[in-house]
């Protein structure tokens, strides 16, 4: 058993390789604890940079090559990250749910002619797409949608209410889930569509939230309210044919449910804890003397370690084309979990100046403590709270049951 | 970066795995537990397995397999769980003589520990129980011809079962030495304790003698080597109850199935599910973070905290997998024919072995630099 990759001398190769490309290319964009503050003028670059990698297929590394992807093994795509973790992106170096997730629907449930028209902007960056899943009246009930999209010769015509929405800076595309047919039975009653964004009949409106975090570069900064009145969407965009969209949805949640963290690094937020912890005093005297910040500072390692752990037992086995049934929930619950007895331990650490927002001389990390104590809590509700992934553990792991729920299909 | 078992780690899988099936099944192991079976009547299946000689070097008749192959034995072994010496005197006494004993100690010793003729117990924690060199306060008194050894020993494993005991005693200051003594030698006296613990005795030592080539190493003080062995051996034992872990698992897991109330299996509800969610839990974090562990002590990595952390979380969650399995199976879950209060005995009684969580926890607080 092996918890490293063993590098050839090919991949070493492809690394060098990569390594001066990102050199040359890479975008120099200052890091931003709150990812709402992402400029125009930054996002236009981190765009530019995602054209120039979606060019080589180095955007999604491991989709096919024939669709605009890479084509490339998990140990490459593993090594590309890597480099570009170097300069602190991940891939995509923006945020967008195109190429992880939705396109992989595309890929699994598109007729050839929907591949070929919807694959290669997405995986060469030419779009960024955002999921429109959840409605004011649906949120871990997904399959209880309301929004419409009734057919009307060769179009649909979608009327209805998302939230919680994407990111800041628009995006060029969404998909998302719609009731294509009103009386048909439960699960039975959807679609799959992918809608330009630029339609007659949208409104794009920011919500005012806590927080809105994700993975560093790729975070998406805010989310949104997307109003639907009347909107004419070709009857073409609908992928998976109708009564189908809950069964294409099930092949991005079965990702979004854990399968989404990359392999790269250990969380960043366990150096500047400790670091804080090293260098801090009360009393005069060193905050590592007493011996209950010791034992949190312990249980804040544990918790990033055991969420690494599993996120990468989860990788390295998707790598590999094994069947993940239990693993990507238990991954995400623990995620979700730990975020917040992690966010307890530091605030038992740091006391109050955890919460001191930057810029201000008075907060840690440059202001990543504060947002880690906002995004713990928001990070319990996207892609499924914590309940929801305790059902489908429960489901696949069949207590209860003989017969195990079965995973979406990924390919 | 496969984390998967190689081909040689299925076959010694599968071999404990028919020893479970011939020679510790369910029946036989409540019997064990009941005291209507001796505990050392499965010596012998389990010497001729190999598994006793698994850490022990090749030139010392053992097999020379790595941590991770023990790991792999040892998980399985945690899944009955079968009792006794084997790990005591197969792993913590096998590392103890390779650590600490001179080469004529350990060519004299290893190979019966190896072939089970000699089954060696690790005599370290006292009334003041503890795993730190300072809890150790049993002294040896230099004599003309070697050293006496008078005290109380508490809490030893198998020591009932052992041929010879491998006791720290402070041999000056706070130099702490290991000595090999057989059981047979004049004022030692050996008894299990009677309780929820098992296997675990009372080892008392009144004026025995022994020689200077008792002493491992020669050394008058060998606390670091053995706190390196005593490393070691924790992350095998660490795996032993992931194994543990495992079997209470598959028992929940099964008995959500059958069990019926309030006509459908009880797993329907969404209560007993998340008792059976925490226990996953539990196993996952103990199972990778030992396999880590393992691989690290294998692969010459800095080991400290993985093995440190593997061991709190191994366990926390075998004790608290055990409190949910109860909760599952509510009065079943006592009867000591249906067999999960052999994991729950035993989840009590490794909880400290070889370091308490909370032990653990501190050790990896010093090792990440804090």
């Amino acid at each position: 058993m092996d918890f490293e990759l063993e590098w050839t001398p090919e991949q070493d190769a492809f690394r060098k390789e990569a390594r001066a490309w990102i050199e040359a290319n890479a975008p120099n964009i200052p890091d931003h604890p709150d990812p709402a503050n992402l400029t125009r003028e930054e996002y236009e670059l981190q765009r530019e940079f995602g054209r120039r990698l979606g060019a080589k297929g180095w955007l999604y590394p491991t989709m096919p090559a024939e669709y605009g992807g890479g084509g490339l093994s998990m140990e490459l795509a593993m090594a590309l990250e890597e480099e570009l973790d170097r300069y602190n992106m991940p891939l995509p170096p923006y945020y967008d749910t195109g190429g992880k997730l939705g396109g992989v629907a595309i890929l699994v449930w598109g007729t050839e002619e929907q591949k070929a028209h919807f694959l290669p902007m997405i995986l060469r960056g030419e779009i960024r797409t955002w999921q429109l899943l959840t409605e004011p009246e649906s949120g871990s009930d997904l399959a209880s949608v309301r929004t419409t999209a009734i057919r009307d010769g060769d179009e649909y015509v979608v009327n209805g209410t998302k939230i919680f929405v994407g990111s800041s800076h628009g995006a060029e595309y969404s998909w998302m889930i719609v009731v294509t047919d009103p009386d048909a039975p439960r699960h039975e009653n959807l679609g799959w569509l992918m809608m330009p964004m630029d339609l007659p009949g949208i409104t794009v409106e920011q919500m005012d939230l806590l927080f809105v975090g994700g993975e560093r570069g790729a975070a998406s900064g805010i989310k949104n309210t997307v109003y639907f009145d009347n909107v004419r969407v070709p009857a073409f965009n609908l992928v998976g044919g109708e009564g189908n969209g809950w069964k294409v949805a099930g092949t991005h949640l079965e990702i979004e449910h854990g399968l989404l963290r990359s392999a790269v690094r250990d969380d960043p937020l366990t150096e500047r804890v400790f670091d804080y912890a090293r260098n801090a005093k009360r009393g005069s005297r060193p905050l590592l003397d007493d011996q209950d910040v010791r034992d949190r500072l312990v249980d804040f390692y544990i918790d990033a370690e055991v969420t690494r752990l599993l996120h990468f037992r989860n990788y390295a086995w998707r790598g590999q084309g094994r069947q993940l049934t239990y693993e990507g929930a238990q991954a995400y619950l623990y995620q979700k979990r730990g975020q917040l007895s992690k966010a307890r331990a530091v605030l038992d650490v740091m006391g109050p100046q955890a919460l001191v927002e930057a810029p201000d001389d008075w907060a840690v990390a440059g202001g990543h403590v504060e947002v880690h104590q906002r995004g713990a809590i928001v990070d319990q509700h996207p892609g499924g709270t914590a309940e929801i992934q305790r059902v489908i553990i429960a489901r696949r792991l069949g207590i209860g049951r003989e017969v195990r729920e079965e995973p979406g299909r990924l390919r | 970066m496969d984390l998967l078992l190689n081909e040689q780690q299925r076959m010694l899988q599968s071999t404990i795995q028919d020893l479970l099936r011939r020679d510790f099944t369910k029946e036989t192991l409540v019997s064990i537990d009941a005291g209507t079976v001796d505990v050392e009547q499965g010596w012998p299946a389990l010497a001729s397995t190999g598994l006793l000689g698994s850490l022990v070097p090749e030139e010392h008749g053992g097999v020379g397999g790595s941590f991770s192959d023990a790991g792999v034995l040892f998980e399985e072994l945690g899944r009955g769980p079968v009792p006794g010496a084997h790990f005591s005197s197969g792993v913590f006494a096998s590392l103890v003589l390779r650590g600490c004993g001179s080469d004529e100690q350990q060519a004299a010793h290893l190979p019966a520990i190896a072939s089970g003729d000699e089954v060696s117990a690790v005599a370290v924690t006292e009334p003041e129980y503890g795993w730190e060199r300072g809890d150790v306060q049993l002294v040896a008194e230099r004599t003309s011809n070697g050293y006496t050894l008078s005290g109380v020993k508490l809490h030893v494993p198998d020591a009932t079962q052992a041929t010879h005991l491998l006791v720290a005693a402070r041999t000056s200051g706070e130099n702490v030495g290991l000595f090999i003594v057989p059981v047979d030698a004049p004022g030692v006296a050996c008894r299990t304790l009677r309780g929820l613990s098992t296997g675990l005795g009372e080892v008392r030592l009144d004026r025995v003698a022994v020689g200077e080539d008792a002493l491992l190493g020669g050394a008058s003080d060998s606390w670091d080597a053995f706190e390196r062995a005593m490393l070691e051996a924790t992350a095998v034992l660490s795996a032993y109850q992931v194994g543990g872990l495992e079997s209470v698992f598959q028992m929940c897991l099964e008995y959500s199935r059958t069990r019926r109330q309030f006509q459908q299996p009880i797993g329907r509800f969404q209560r007993v599910q998340d008792h059976i969610i925490d226990i996953v839990n539990h196993l996952d974090a103990a199972r990778w973070t030992t396999y880590e562990a393992l691989w690290k002590l294998d692969t010459g990595r800095p080991a400290e905290s993985g093995v440190h952390m593997a061991a709190a979380l191994a366990s926390e969650g075998y004790y608290l997998a055990c409190n949910a399995a109860h909760d599952v199976h509510a009065g079943v879950g006592i009867v000591r024919e249906y067999g999960l209060t052999l994991h729950t005995r035993m989840s009590r009684t490794l909880y400290h072995h070889l370091g308490s969580p909370r032990y653990h926890r501190r050790r990896l607080a010093g090792a990440l630099g804090l």
